[in-house]
């Protein structure tokens, strides 16, 4: 933990801030590796876009191997704010940069990968970053909490669109080194392959300590942390229950239309302070501008 | 703060209004009537388009600026398209928040820097609609669309307001007009979110941590709610209008009431200087326009029990002389006798009788103060005196930037052993913000007068003759004017 948690948690908005920022190109050669017309960009910009990354970050834990990886090799205990804004503009990058940047980024990450090698001491099997089956759990977790977030608190997607999210994230675990032939390319696919990890998760001693540390920063002042509450209700909501179960949180409370909009509020003024750092607002028009200009027969 | 008999600090709001406030002696009786000083409508300053014609200046963009200045930039390119955009932008409380910022802009010094920056960047972060959006709206309202139900119809908008934004038009016989539209399905959105009070409770402790957060949040519900429907805006607009009709110096542009409804509200096109322009200005020129502000706000609280919400510096259009046109009235306080007559007794007790024990028992009949407060009268005097420094004694008086940042700095004070056994109740709570902002914007012209010798004027307990030019031509205005007044004192 760092030695100021309330500056650590303050930090994670500027951080995460400019993160974001540096991974919208000004004035890019190519529209990346999705483009303005993906459903990709619609489901990145989305109100619910922070409840699915937290509860990304939930399932991704219940991996034990991919835990170890991240608690032996990241380093998240001395700054965990930095950890996290690394993994956004890493996400970042790849939604929205230039096919170059994203594939720069990833061989970035291959490369920190390969070096990221040990053993479990809760399993005792040895794990290595590199290997797809990890990979690809990164991947499933990601791209199902962005359709689960967007259903629950956001704009949910259409069946035909969650297929063509699914198919489009595709290439996503392709740039880290996922065999193409692995990586399910619809959502009944995407569904299957969950159901088939199952078994192999858990909830660890790493994974549940991190992931408090996550649901309750410590040193938020008292506002902000009722603001954060309702954004991690809103996550451990949208969980499965056996996730949930997993990590033994309480089945959350009814989400009924009000708690929904309540969590929805939230979210807006997480999002208005997050459009407070400087150059969010102009990332976001660019964005929103090359969307535009992409739906225009 | 220095030079000049600088004092410190202006009059916290109610308390300042209070100041100059006295009792209302008048409750006029508006009526419609023609002046011979009439500074008006047909005035070269207003007079900007050529009838039958859309000849418009060509600072254009500038006119009637409303709510924009400094506010955004029109992004035309980024323009929302459908109702769903709109809640996209400004729903889930982010609409709320750009309306509390808008209001907590004048209080910059009560703000954390974090969240001054997040309401003003939430205020750019609003587009404009597209010309069909709007032109839908328009056609909602009043039944044609907008070729039809106007001569003229500029699709462009030229500016940004509250919740909407500003076209002009010329109607079917002839009037040059700004007509303000508002963002479909923005009202219903505002008005859900500002029930979540736990969320608003918290955004607003961070803003105002010294005050009364559920009275501000009551206050400012009512508030916004009221600002969501353009026809009380209308109203409160054609109330002034008509008060000031003739007014030498205070020019409100009128409404056409045919022309206005829930969400478009249509007035008199004004044209003018901004109030970035003031810089370039003499000092002169600036005394004057802050005289002529000084005399709207207080004149306004005293004769027409109405407060404007807005002291916005992109509210103000200047034609030099001091003549000043005021714009946007979406969010006016109007205040009952009993509200006002509080605020008039502290000011009389504090500055013209002299007798403290009496202020300290008009600020307890307030509620501003706890009668039980283990303080002596001089504590509570030291600490209130800032707030009456202005028009205590009289004399010119330069009120500075730093002078107007301490006032605020006072009214936050939570040190002050007297900080524990005050409070602002409810009624007070807006116009306490919006004084707070009107002595921002006349510290940022570093205006000069005597305020006190002003005040006199106006104080009803006092009626001192006119006691600058200014104050002359608004006398001959008010000779001229018939008046029904009835006594509060």
């Amino acid at each position: 933990m760092t030695a100021d948690p309330y500056a650590a948690a303050a930090d994670l908005v500027a951080r995460s801030a400019a993160a974001y920022v540096s991974g919208v190109p000004e004035d890019p050669a190519d529209d990346g590796f999705f483009g303005p017309a993906s459903v990709t960009w619609r489901v990145s910009s989305d109100l619910a876009s922070p409840i699915a990354g937290l509860r990304s970050l939930l399932m991704q834990a219940l991996h034990p191997l991919a835990m170890a990886g991240v608690d032996q090799h990241s380093g998240w205990r001395q700054d965990p704010v930095g950890r996290l804004a690394a993994t956004s503009a890493y996400v970042t990058t790849i939604t929205f940069g230039e096919r170059a940047a994203a594939e720069q980024a990833a061989a970035r990450v291959r490369r920190i990968h390969d070096h990221v090698r040990g053993v479990d001491a809760v399993t005792g099997r040895p794990y290595a970053a590199s290997d797809p089956a990890l990979l690809l759990w990164i991947h499933g977790a990601l791209v199902e909490s962005g359709i689960a977030a967007a259903q629950l608190f956001g704009t949910p997607l259409s069946a035909e669109d969650s297929d063509r999210y699914v198919a489009e994230m595709v290439v996503a675990a392709e740039l880290v080194g996922v065999p193409t032939a692995l990586i399910p390319s619809s959502l009944a696919e995407l569904e299957r392959y969950i159901s088939s990890v199952r078994p192999e998760l858990r909830c660890t001693p790493a994974a549940g300590e991190s992931m408090s540390y996550l649901l309750a920063p410590p040193g938020l002042d008292e506002d902000t942390a009722e603001i954060w509450a309702d954004v991690r209700d809103g996550a451990v909501a949208a969980l499965p229950a056996w996730a949930r179960d997993m990590y033994g949180y309480h089945a959350p409370e009814a989400l009924t239309p009000s708690r929904r909009t309540e969590i929805r509020q939230a979210l807006g003024v997480l999002d208005a302070t997050f459009l407070g750092e400087p150059g969010v607002l102009e990332a976001r028009q660019r964005t929103t501008l090359r969307t535009r200009a992409a739906r225009r027969p | 703060m220095k030079a000049r008999r600088v004092k410190r600090p202006i009059a916290a709001a109610a308390i300042g209004a209070g100041a100059i406030g006295g009792a209302i002696t008048a409750l006029y009786l508006v009526r419609r009537r023609i002046g011979t000083l009439r500074f008006a409508r047909g005035a070269a300053a207003f007079q900007l388009v050529a009838r039958g014609g859309l000849r418009y200046a060509s600072s254009a963009p500038r006119l009637f600026a409303a709510a924009g200045e400094n506010r955004q930039r029109l992004r035309t390119d980024l323009a929302l398209q459908t109702a769903e955009d709109v809640a996209t932008t400004l729903g889930a409380m982010k609409g709320v928040m750009m309306k509390i910022g808008q209001m907590a802009s004048y209080i910059d010094d009560g703000l954390a820097p974090s969240v001054r920056r997040t309401l003003s960047r939430l205020q750019d972060s609003v587009p404009p609609m597209s010309a069909e959006l709007a032109a839908r709206v328009v056609e909602e309202e009043l039944g044609l669309p907008p070729e039809r139900a106007f001569a003229t119809w500029d699709p462009e908008p030229i500016a940004a307001a509250s919740i909407g934004q500003v076209h002009r038009a010329i109607t079917l016989d002839g009037r040059a007009v700004a007509v303000k539209v508002q963002y479909p399905g923005i009202a219903e959105t505002i008005a859900a979110d500002l029930g979540n009070v736990s969320l608003l409770r918290r955004m607003l402790r961070v803003t105002a941590p010294s005050q009364d957060v559920d009275a501000l949040i009551a206050e400012l519900r009512d508030r916004v709610l009221e600002e969501l429907d353009y026809r009380r805006e209308a109203d409160n607009q054609r109330l002034l209008a008509d008060y000031y009709d003739g007014h030498p110096t205070i020019h409100i542009p009128g409404i056409i009431s045919e022309l206005s409804t829930r969400r478009v509200v249509t007035s008199d096109l004004a044209d003018g200087a901004r109030f970035a322009e003031l810089a370039g200005w003499s000092q002169q020129e600036r005394d004057l326009a802050a005289e002529t502000i000084y005399r709207f706000v207080f004149r306004s609280l005293y004769e027409v029990h109405a407060f404007n919400g807005d002291p916005h510096p992109g509210n103000y259009l200047f034609h030099g002389g001091g003549r000043v046109t005021f714009l946007d009235f979406g969010l006016v306080k109007h205040f009952s006798p009993n509200e006002l007559r509080p605020l008039m007794q502290m000011a009389r007790h504090l500055c013209v009788d002299n007798d403290p024990e009496a202020f300290r028992r008009s600020m307890e009949a307030a509620g501003f103060l706890r009668p039980d407060a283990p303080l002596s009268t001089e504590t509570i005097i030291e600490h209130m005196a800032v707030f009456y420094d202005t028009i205590r004694e009289p004399g010119p008086l330069t009120i500075t930037g730093d002078y107007a940042s301490a006032v605020v700095r006072r009214f936050f004070d939570v040190r002050s052993p007297v900080a524990g056994y005050v409070s602002v109740p409810r009624s007070y709570v807006i116009l306490q913000r919006i004084n707070l902002g009107l002595f921002a914007v006349l510290g940022e012209l570093s205006a000069t007068a005597d305020w006190r010798a002003i005040a006199e004027e106006i104080w009803p307990f006092v009626r001192a003759p006119a006691s600058t030019p200014m104050g002359e031509a608004e006398a001959a205005w008010q000779a001229s004017r018939p008046t029904i007044t009835e006594s509060l004192a």
